[in-house]
């Protein structure tokens, strides 16, 4: 502070004033006003300082910049995974992911507000034992027609209080329901048409719509709408408050039926921040203390700095969307022969800095059936342009690269298609960029690849296999999902089919594998990595987990 | 004066009109469909659909518009699609947080633009004044976001003088002088190029003042160059200055979309940035609404305090 004090004085010192003239009051009025304006006022704001009240809020409250701005509240009606993201720690569902253990493949399923379950012989019937002594936020009871209030609410068209998008948004998680039903009070049943071997899996997951149990009393009392500003539901944390765009404010719920994952902390701060270099600036200066999603290029920057950074792979895929309209692209040799001309490797290890792995199968990282030893072709520029040639291309052609700048957590993701871009031009394919904003962009995937553009590329991926369904099924060709590259092949359709209706594991994993082999003969899809999820804190935050999944558990977080 | 009024406040009417028929149509010229982008890729086609009717996506677009405009009369928004809580609920707090930016940069801009523009002018060709002139410049070319990038490396991280984001603090939030911390970034890097442009016009207005006949009588009679300076000279420069600065005060909302978005501040520029990436179209038909309210009526103030100055000269 003294400093700039000094540097107004020197200034003032340098003024030019003509001694041979009297200096009026206006004058002087006008440079002491001059000066305060410029710097004085930074003088006295800087001064400020709100330590020594602010210190117990600030050990128990942690601060979270996230990518995103989230859209409402609602968990079965509610859209992005951003949202889930802080959704997922206010309400529950009958079982979980296990995101307190890391360094595995697929956070395993755990109970949640379901002790246990029993799957019927022909893994129809799915029984749930519920647990016995759980209350809402608002105090009211959890108990088997909380949850069949709840599946009224998704499923019933003529509950009173129905949600009307939830039971479109959640079709991946109820397309094989067949019936429900109260057993008695601690028990509740669930039947399906067929067999659904990831049935438990979907019920832990949320993004679109999440299968969550919301206080059924709160409801009733406040109407459909007044979810959104008032969630009720058991999760570790409760809902406080939120200003829209600003933050939003968890409190840890101190009756949480889990004793092992009681909160450490007293308040979860969630704000969006969706500048990147603003977030990264917002974690240097303490303003919050946790980021996610800092540029892989800061990550030195940010490590000098003593700021603590986590990383893990997660179940995303970056990966193209092939055009089979298009008329080189239609001669599966075209397509091998972009195939081997992408050095993936070299993507992952300088353009995205190492904090990506490079990616070779549909088959998602942290998705049912991953197979790490899996390679749908070889890197190999030669043979690519022999390929080509006796494809009928010898010097290449022309297309074009649709691409997306990139949603929440994206960063860089021209640089990705730049990176393809030169690629492919050491095989003699001229690609040009056009790039969109991801609302836009979407909307292109969703309505199918345009007439002259070979790919697109979006990131997408699980830790349930449901989203193959929107983008490698024969019926989801444009308007009907996001198979944009018009791939057709019935096959994928009955494979799809048999590994959700397998009845163990093992059986939809063989399904899987013959799915992700269908689709590297035909090369359909490219992919080329899976990112690695970064977050940046505080040397004083300790106790994250940084789990193989889109969003995490933050009951173990604390703050020294 | 209240002829004058009434005729200005009517004519602001068929404006109003043409503006809010620009800001409704402008959502949907935009390619795709709003309902499926607000319910993500994994709804079905009859989520979609029951979104759309939710929404009143399904009528003709100009009983769209009556409708919309008929709310409007009676200060109802709609429902934003993205968070499903009333528009005007959601924007009601965060035009307070513009306005106070806006409020605190067009200090800025009146009281720097005024300062600056007097010491020029009365230092015409000398070395303060073509500093001056430099450094208005160089603020004028400045975008409003590099300047605030610049500004937050060097105050907030380098000197670690003021906070980088928000409106208060995150974790004791509170006080007018925690506001003012807060605000000093985004003030300045909202209203550096009006700075200039309000010195320049207004150093422009004062040196022709200043070549005027009547000065040179004024100088004759012996009063103080102060006086001269001071009085004469500023007092018909004036009208100019008001004039310039009121007509920033719609450009200041441009910059300041850009100041909150950089410093994060949550007013009406970050909330039309969010709304615009989650096309949520009667979010940005709101904030496009306010901004435009504002322009009209920061330039009908503008014409009416110009109008009474020149009034008080007569």
């Amino acid at each position: 502070m003294k400093q700039t004090q000094k540097t107004s004085n020197d200034l003032k010192g340098d003024m030019p004033m003509r001694p041979d003239k009297p200096l009026g009051w206006t004058r002087r009025l006008f440079s002491a006003s001059a000066l305060s304006l410029a710097l004085g006022s930074s003088v006295g704001l800087a001064t400020l300082s709100h330590d020594t009240q602010a210190a117990s809020a600030r050990d128990n409250t942690v601060a979270i910049a996230i990518e995103a701005n989230m859209a409402r509240l609602d968990p079965h009606a509610s859209t992005t995974w951003n949202t889930f993201r802080v959704l997922m720690h206010i309400f529950e569902g009958f079982v979980a992911e296990d995101l307190t253990i890391k360094d595995v493949e697929q956070p395993p399923i755990v109970p949640a507000l379901a002790e246990s379950w029993k799957i019927s012989e022909d893994g129809l019937t799915y029984t749930f034992n519920l647990r016995k002594g759980v209350k809402f936020h608002d105090g009211t009871a959890f108990n088997a027609e909380a949850v069949k209030f709840n599946m009224d609410r998704m499923l019933d068209k003529d509950f009173k209080y129905y949600q009307a998008v939830a039971a479109g948004l959640m079709r991946w998680m109820w397309q094989d329901l067949d019936s429900y039903k109260v057993i008695d009070e601690h028990t509740f049943e669930i039947k399906l048409k067929s067999p659904n071997s990831e049935f438990l899996r979907r019920l832990a997951m949320g993004g679109s719509g999440t299968p969550r149990f919301i206080s059924p009393a709160s409801i009733e009392k406040g109407g459909n709408d007044s979810v959104e500003t008032n969630p009720i539901g058991t999760g570790p944390f409760k809902f406080e408050k939120r200003t829209v765009g600003e933050a939003t404010t968890l409190l840890a719920n101190k009756d949480y039926w889990d004793a092992e994952r009681l909160p450490e902390i007293e308040r979860l701060i969630f704000r969006p921040i969706s500048e990147v270099a603003t977030r990264e600036l917002a974690l240097m200066s303490g303003e919050v203390d946790m980021i996610s999603s800092p540029s892989p290029d800061s990550i030195d920057r940010l490590k000098a700095q003593g700021l603590k950074i986590e990383s893990s792979p997660v179940s995303t895929l970056y990966m193209m969307w092939v055009n089979m309209k298009e008329k080189p692209l239609q001669d599966v040799r075209v397509r091998q022969a972009i195939c081997m001309a992408l050095d993936r490797e070299g993507m992952a290890k300088f353009h995205r800095n190492g904090y990506a792995q490079p990616a070779y199968s549909v088959l998602n990282f942290g998705g049912p059936g991953y197979d790490p030893g899996f390679r749908d072709c070889q890197y190999d520029p030669e043979k690519a342009k022999a390929l080509l040639a006796e494809a009928g291309y010898p010097d290449g052609f022309k297309t074009r690269m649709d691409w997306t700048m990139g949603g929440g957590g994206d960063v860089n993701t021209v640089g990705d298609a730049e990176w393809i871009q030169r690629n492919l031009s050491k095989i003699g394919i001229e690609a040009s960029i056009e790039s969109f904003d991801n609302g836009t962009y979407w909307d292109m995937l969703g309505s199918g690849i345009r007439e002259g553009t070979g790919f697109m590329s979006v990131s997408w991926g699980e830790t349930s296999f449901f989203w193959l369904d929107q983008v490698i099924a024969s019926d989801a060709i444009p308007p009907n999902g996001f198979n944009a590259g018009y791939y057709d092949n019935p096959k994928i359709d009955e494979l799809l089919a048999q590994a959700r209706s397998a009845k163990n594991e093992d059986a939809m994993v063989e399904h899987l594998h013959e799915i992700q082999q269908t689709i590297a003969d035909d090369m359909a899809f490219i992919p080329y990595y899976t990112p690695i999820a970064i977050y940046a804190m505080r040397p004083n935050v300790s106790g994250f987990v940084l789990a193989p999944q889109h969003w995490h558990d933050y009951t173990g977080l604390k703050k020294n | 004066m209240a002829r004058f009024i009434l005729m200005r406040l009517l004519q602001m009417i068929p404006v109003l009109l043409g503006v809010s028929f620009v800001v409704f149509i402008s959502v949907y010229l935009v390619p795709g469909d709003v309902a499926r982008t607000l319910l993500g890729y994994q709804a079905s086609e009859t989520a979609v659909q029951a979104l759309r009717e939710e929404m009143g996506l399904n009528r003709p677009m100009l009983v769209q518009y009556w409708i919309w405009l008929s709310d409007l009369l009676r200060l109802d928004l709609g429902f934003s699609g993205a968070l499903r809580m009333p528009v005007a609920e959601v924007l009601g707090g965060k035009i307070v947080n513009s306005l106070v930016l806006m409020g605190f940069s067009l200090f800025l801009v009146v009281a720097i633009g005024f300062v600056l523009s007097t010491y020029a002018a009365t230092r015409f060709r000398k070395l303060g004044d073509r500093l001056t002139v430099f450094a208005t410049l160089v603020m004028a070319s400045v975008p409003t976001f590099w300047l605030g990038i610049l500004l937050l490396y060097v105050f907030s991280i380098q000197l670690q003088l003021f906070p980088i984001s928000g409106m208060y603090d995150m974790y004791d939030p509170g006080g007018f002088w925690q506001l003012l911390h807060h605000a000093t970034l985004p003030a300045v890097a909202t209203a550096a190029s009006a700075i200039a442009i309000v010195t320049r016009v207004s150093r422009s207005a004062m040196i022709d003042v200043n070549s005027r006949t009547y000065m040179r009588a004024i100088r004759s009679r012996g009063i103080t160059p102060a006086r001269v300076n001071y009085v004469h000279m500023v007092r018909n420069a004036l009208p100019a200055f008001v004039n310039i600065s009121g007509l920033q005060v719609g450009y200041l909302f441009g910059s300041a979309i850009f100041s909150e978005i950089i410093f994060n501040w949550p007013g009406i520029g970050l909330q039309l940035y969010n709304a615009i990436l989650q096309r949520d179209a009667p979010m940005i038909q709101g904030c496009s609404l306010v901004i435009a309210l504002t322009f009209v009526i920061s330039n009908f103030l503008a014409d009416l305090i110009v109008r009474m100055l020149d009034a008080g000269k007569r």
